[in-house]
């Protein structure tokens, strides 16, 4: 029987502890006492249940009993303290009962507020009054019963300790009501503020998570196969004819490479490196497509130093070559440039190219460079795209001259 | 007689470097064309008919594929890519030969060598496997022109491409034709017929372009050639052998 009953109890235990960790197991549950347990743990928001589990995982089993046996030992001390403080007014047997009754009762709905704290109304003055009603009323049906076994009329008991018994209400009620009151409360703001805590660590996650998905993105728009093929068969032809142009050809796609394969791809970047890399790659470009392409580049010398996430500028540059200057009939001219404008940085990039009008919807490279910028200046950054006349695209990059907060979080730690 | 050859490719050091290859693979081909875009390989296409045709995929222009859909089974074509894995799909399941760019020696003389031997028989349809090419490899997509801007005298008109009844070549110009007017633009024909719509405009001759709803009739003047007349116009234009399957039932 015994054995039974332990059984039956862990059994529980355990339910509710996978309650509290998996919600949605509560619709599994059958009996109608524990399925109703098992509801109002699937109904409490998540810090409860943590912190509910948490409680249970300290105290479950063996360990709950020993912690009740303490509690009970110190009231039945402090039962036997009474008795020896005023030995003449009071029993030692009911002296110990009535401060472990009153000790448990007390410890068990503290327990039950400490938990329940977000089911108890804000303080007001009507639940206190509540209490201290109840309190009263509690006191003199107590009394009642004790004149009525004792045999003494209510009247001559109503003379006697009518305004202890009141007082005293009033004053436990009290008592009691601000004791739970402050609790509650107390615990309310520290729900609060695990609350506000685990909304922090979401928003970071789901940013960090945000951060390397384009990162990875990042990595994985590798080169296209197409420029890497036409490349080559231009350097193999100038090796061929012993051309000098070969070998220049050469370094600017190591320099492409280099950067394009690297960890440049994600981490920050100076100006000026990303303004030779670019280069190396115009270069590239220009053996290729001959006279069909002319390009410029204009770096404002305070903006050497200046960092900015890597390859953005490359990602508006073979852009425009992809879609300007290559389906151009006659090719045409790609002009880079940055310049700094009070406290923003301004760079462009504008083509003579094809330039359809401005796409509704953007490609790839360049949705994932919003992205990317958004990810490290929030709203201080953006890219504006504009139709050219008679022909071509400028697409205008705007970048915040000091880093702002969310560019300070540091980027290679995310991943 | 030499088998004539055109190279359509927009790269110039690609371009050296398929010339100089075909000249020691196939000394015996002459190259009567060299092209760098879609365009400008079409209108050589129709000025030199040429034998076998060496086709760029992507260029500026007419795309490799639309140049082909045009010449259909006018020529032996020869596709060049530098990567495109869907194409090299098609190729594999098809009939039509393919070249890797950089083009290596070896594949040249195989590619080459295959060619000689089909020039007698008439060249294949090319349908098929345009149709599952145009697929994985879709044209870019391209602004259809809506006016056209004409000086006509001092002033500068605005013409509506439906009031259109042809364009022909004018030796440096273009003609535009209307029922009341005609205009001279700088554009030539071949680079009008990206923007135009294919089936409201019908090119029939390497210099002449029609608005099919102005089509009045057609008749054959020789076993080659037939001759359309325009409604509201007392012109008539010749269709070259080339178009004249577009007026075939």
């Amino acid at each position: 029987m015994f054995q039974r009953i332990i059984q039956w109890q862990r059994d529980w235990e355990n339910e509710f502890l996978a309650v509290l960790t998996e919600p949605a197991l509560a619709r599994a549950v059958r009996h109608g006492f524990r399925r109703r347990t098992a509801q109002r743990l699937a109904g409490m928001s998540l810090v409860e249940r943590q912190q509910t589990q948490g409680f249970i995982a300290q105290y479950r089993g063996l360990r709950g009993y020993l912690a009740l046996g303490k509690l009970l030992l110190v009231f039945g001390a402090l039962g036997v303290m009474a008795h020896l403080l005023f030995p003449d007014r009071i029993s030692l047997t009911s002296s110990v009962a009535i401060c472990t009754t009153l000790g448990t009762i007390t410890a068990l709905s503290l327990l039950s507020i400490w938990f329940n704290y977000r089911r108890m109304p804000a303080p007001n003055l009507k639940s206190y009054l509540w209490v201290i009603a109840l309190a009263c009323i509690g006191a003199v049906a107590g009394a009642s019963v004790m004149t009525w076994l004792g045999g003494q009329s209510f009247a001559s008991l109503w003379e006697r300790i009518g305004r202890v018994i009141l007082l005293g209400g009033l004053g436990l009620g009290s008592g009691y009501a601000l004791v739970y009151g402050l609790v509650a409360a107390w615990r309310r703001k520290e729900y609060e503020m695990l609350t506000a805590a685990l909304q922090m660590q979401a928003e970071q996650d789901r940013l960090a998570r945000k951060l390397s998905e384009s990162r990875l993105r990042m990595l994985q728009a590798q080169i296209e196969p197409h420029f890497l093929f036409n490349t080559l068969g231009a350097v193999q032809q100038l090796a061929q004819t012993e051309s000098p142009r070969a070998a220049e050809l050469t370094a600017n796609l190591i320099t492409f490479l280099r950067a394009s394969l690297g960890d440049m791809r994600t981490g920050q970047m100076s100006l000026q490196a990303e303004w030779t890399l670019v280069e190396a790659y115009l270069k590239v470009m220009k053996a290729r497509l001959g006279s069909r392409l002319e390009f410029q580049m204009n770096l404002a010398p305070a903006l050497t130093h200046f960092c900015l996430p890597g390859m953005l500028v490359l990602t508006l540059v073979e852009n425009a070559i992809k879609h300007g200057i290559e389906p151009a009939l006659r090719g045409g001219r790609i002009d880079v440039s940055a310049s700094c404008e009070g406290n923003v940085v301004c760079i462009t990039v504008a083509d003579t190219g094809a330039g359809l009008a401005v796409p509704s919807t953007l490609g790839l490279g360049l949705s994932n460079l919003k992205e990317r910028l958004q990810l490290a200046y929030g709203d201080a950054g953006h890219l504006d795209l504009m139709a050219l006349e008679p022909s071509g695209m400028l697409a205008t990059l705007t970048l915040p001259l000091q880093p702002s907060a969310l560019m300070s979080t540091p980027v290679s730690t995310a991943l | 007689m030499p088998t004539t050859v055109l190279i359509a490719e927009d790269e110039p050091l690609m371009r050296e470097r398929l010339l100089g290859m075909l000249a020691t693979c196939w000394p015996q081909a002459a190259i009567v064309a060299v092209t760098e875009n879609g365009n400008d390989a079409w209108d050589s296409f129709l000025e030199h008919s040429p034998q076998v045709v060496f086709l760029d995929i992507r260029m500026p222009g007419l795309t490799g594929l639309e140049v082909a859909q045009r010449i259909g089974s006018q020529a032996h074509v020869v596709f060049v890519t530098a990567y495109d894995q869907y194409a090299v799909n098609a190729f594999e399941a098809g009939a039509v030969d393919y070249l890797l760019k950089p083009v290596e020696k070896e594949r040249l003389e195989l590619a080459v060598g295959r060619i000689r031997n089909k020039l007698s028989t008439p060249p294949l349809s090319l349908d098929a496997i345009l149709k599952s090419l145009q697929t994985a490899l879709p044209a870019p997509p391209r602004e259809k022109l809506r006016w056209i801007k004409a000086t006509v005298g001092k002033q500068i008109k605005l013409i509506d491409v439906n009031d259109i009844l042809f364009f022909q070549s004018d030796t440096k110009y273009t003609r535009v034709v209307l029922a009341d007017f005609d205009a001279l633009i700088r554009t030539p024909i071949k680079d009008l017929l990206c923007g135009l719509d294919e089936n409201q405009f019908w090119q029939i001759h390497r210099n002449a372009v029609v608005n099919v709803k102005a089509i009045a009739g057609a008749h054959r003047i020789d076993p080659e050639r037939l001759q359309v007349t325009i409604k509201g116009s007392a012109e008539s234009l010749v269709v070259s052998r080339a178009f004249t399957y577009l007026f075939r039932d």
